[in-house]
């Protein structure tokens, strides 16, 4: 193949570049365009609004209580984090930094546990959580997936790589287990918490089958959930449902680049590398 | 976990001594919690799926009966089973490689280094925040036979509209599509990741060699590559056996249940045909598959990393 002269390649690559990424958001962009469209512009040719009008947005905000369920999906997001960041951190130090009986034996459960598809064990799950009486609460939302096997596996490699004088140090400082998990250990593992955090929030924050079968009263509704309903009532209305979808994007889309470059260096950290 | 350090013997006692006084008490601490949980949510759910698949609910639905085998060996003669799980290997086998092959561009495009990089990361990861109802319906949108925009603009190069989500033939084919659009942005992520692994130094090496950026391809980045993509396949496949949310969102199974996956089916069966039993083994044979594809993943990414 005959390489293409520098200065011809240069802008041949951002072309690429650019089309390559407008295509990738068209689908987005083409419902941003549609969340400010009139009912009478809506399936007028065009593809941005010639009159852009914020009436969808008002149409949702008044016939659906989105702020409750975005409030819903945040408190579960949030509240599922803060577990799993609490149980990964505690459990991942204990098998990294404490001998104890039966360790190898925990270890290797917890990397069983990864093994699991928990997408299909929903049903038996389903049964227990209405047993406990939990349905239609955050409860349901959260408590199931606090203590996760990835979590765990990660953080317990991840301390268990630190070097092991500064826990040397801290010991002759007197300090215990647990002011050593807090004072050296979470600090020095805070681009994995970081990458984990970002994972469980987004995890949390797109479930779908699970909220959908535990939830069925509208004020505990997900933000997830709420889209699907809105879409299933606005049959013709897709201004509408556009506008429901762009006010569901927009908390994930900020936190996305906001801890974007965190991300990505997160997750070459975790041991995902090739 | 021993400590090296001669000049300190005491510290080396420290580690043997096993739940002792203080320690003891912090190591339960530290340990049970997450312990009891994974027990309650993922041990005995999975060992109940097995349970409850050998029973039945009797015709009141007031109390379930033990059965034996008979919900499998009636799946095995369901022609409907046997259709959700064809329609879930078409599915996954077009997520899968257009997953993969657009998140390879993307992530070849920006593994290294040039100015304004890091708009260009953004743009290709941005699928990565979007939420499954989110891709759906911006989707639906994009895909509607009337005001969408893929017809509008097949029309004006002087195609004709297609019914993509409410023909049989192509609303399968169309969601998978849209599940392998939604994971694109976490697909480039990972490998760019993995491009970022592969030294510099090779590419120099070849080029002082007249190595050309093909050849460069298909010799250093491929092969070099390809444990990181095997796995990244895997991932792709084990997610898209699973896809439920934009299929209950866009087409709701149908039409004429040509969408109806095999988790979709076990949903149905369970919420809307009053079979929660049957719904509960046709989940453990997915429950089978998805748990041999995690076997090979991890056999394969065992090998790879380190559990010192």
């Amino acid at each position: 193949m005959v390489s293409l002269p520098r200065w011809l390649a240069r802008p041949l690559f951002y072309l690429g570049l650019a089309v390559y990424a407008f295509l990738l958001v068209l689908p987005l962009l083409n419902l941003f365009a549609a969340s400010f469209k009139s009912d009478g512009e809506l399936f007028a040719p065009g593809f941005w609004p010639a009159n852009p009008t914020l009436e969808p947005y008002q149409e949702a905000l008044q016939k659906y209580p989105l702020a409750r369920y975005l409030l819903n999906s945040l408190v579960v997001a949030l509240g599922t984090t803060l577990g799993v960041l609490l149980l990964s951190a505690t459990l991942g130090y204990a098998l990294a930094r404490i001998p104890f009986t039966g360790q190898g034996l925990l270890f290797g459960f917890v990397v069983a546990m990864l093994l699991i598809p928990g997408e299909v064990t929903f049903l038996p799950l389903y049964l227990l959580v209405q047993q406990l009486g939990w349905l239609n609460s955050y409860t349901a939302l959260i408590v199931p997936f606090m203590a996760s096997p990835l979590g765990i596996f990660l953080l317990r490699q991840f301390i268990k790589s630190l070097p092991q004088d500064l826990f040397d140090a801290a010991r002759i400082d007197g300090a215990g287990h647990l002011r050593m998990l807090w004072h050296v250990a979470l600090p020095l593992a805070a681009p994995a918490l970081g990458a984990l955090a970002a994972l469980t929030f987004l995890g949390s924050w797109n479930m779908y089958l699970w909220p959908l079968v535990t939830i069925n009263r509208s004020e505990m509704m997900t933000a997830q959930i709420a889209v699907a309903q809105v879409q299933n009532v606005e049959v013709t209305s897709w201004n509408v449902v556009a506008a429901t979808a762009i006010l569901v994007l927009f908390p994930t889309l900020v936190a996305f680049l906001l801890a974007q470059r965190f991300f990505v260096r997160g997750i070459a950290l975790g041991g995902l590398k090739g | 976990m021993s400590v090296e350090r001669r000049e300190t013997p005491w510290i080396r006692a420290k580690p043997q001594t096993r739940f002792r006084g203080g320690e003891g008490l912090e190591a339960t601490l530290l340990v049970v919690p997450g312990v009891a949980l994974m027990l309650l949510f993922i041990v005995w759910p999975t060992l109940n799926a097995f349970w409850l698949s050998f029973h039945r609910e009797n015709l009141l639905g007031t109390s379930r009966e033990w059965v034996g085998l008979a919900n499998y060996a009636e799946m095995f003669r369901d022609p409907a089973f046997w259709r959700s799980v064809g329609a879930t290997f078409v599915f996954a086998a077009i997520v899968a490689p257009v997953q993969l092959v657009l998140g390879l561009v993307a992530a070849l495009m920006v593994a290294r280094p040039f100015p304004g990089v890091n708009l260009f990361r953004t743009l290709f990861f941005l699928t990565t925040a979007v939420p499954t109802a989110v891709a759906a319906v911006a989707w639906g949108w994009f895909l509607h036979p009337v005001g969408g925009t893929l017809n509008r603009a097949l029309e004006a190069i002087g195609l004709s509209r297609q019914p993509w989500l409410t023909s049989p033939e192509l609303a399968l084919p169309a969601l998978a599509v849209v599940t392998a659009w939604a994971g694109v942005g976490f697909t480039a992520i990972l490998l760019t990741a993995g491009l970022q692994q592969i030294p510099e130094e090779l590419y120099e090496a070849a080029r002082i060699d007249g190595a050309g950026s093909w050849t460069q391809f298909w010799r250093i980045t491929l092969p070099l590559l390809s444990p990181t993509l095997f796995l990244v396949a895997l991932l792709i496949l084990l997610s898209s056996l699973t896809a439920f949310g934009q299929i209950h969102l866009l087409t709701r199974g149908g039409p004429m249940e040509s969408t109806t996956v095999w988790i979709y089916r076990v949903y149905q069966d369970a919420f809307f045909n009053f079979r929660f039993y049957y719904a509960s083994a046709q989940a453990v044979a997915l429950f089978l598959v998805l748990l041999l594809l995690a076997a090979l993943q991890f056999r394969f990414f065992g090998r790879r990393v380190h559990y010192g």
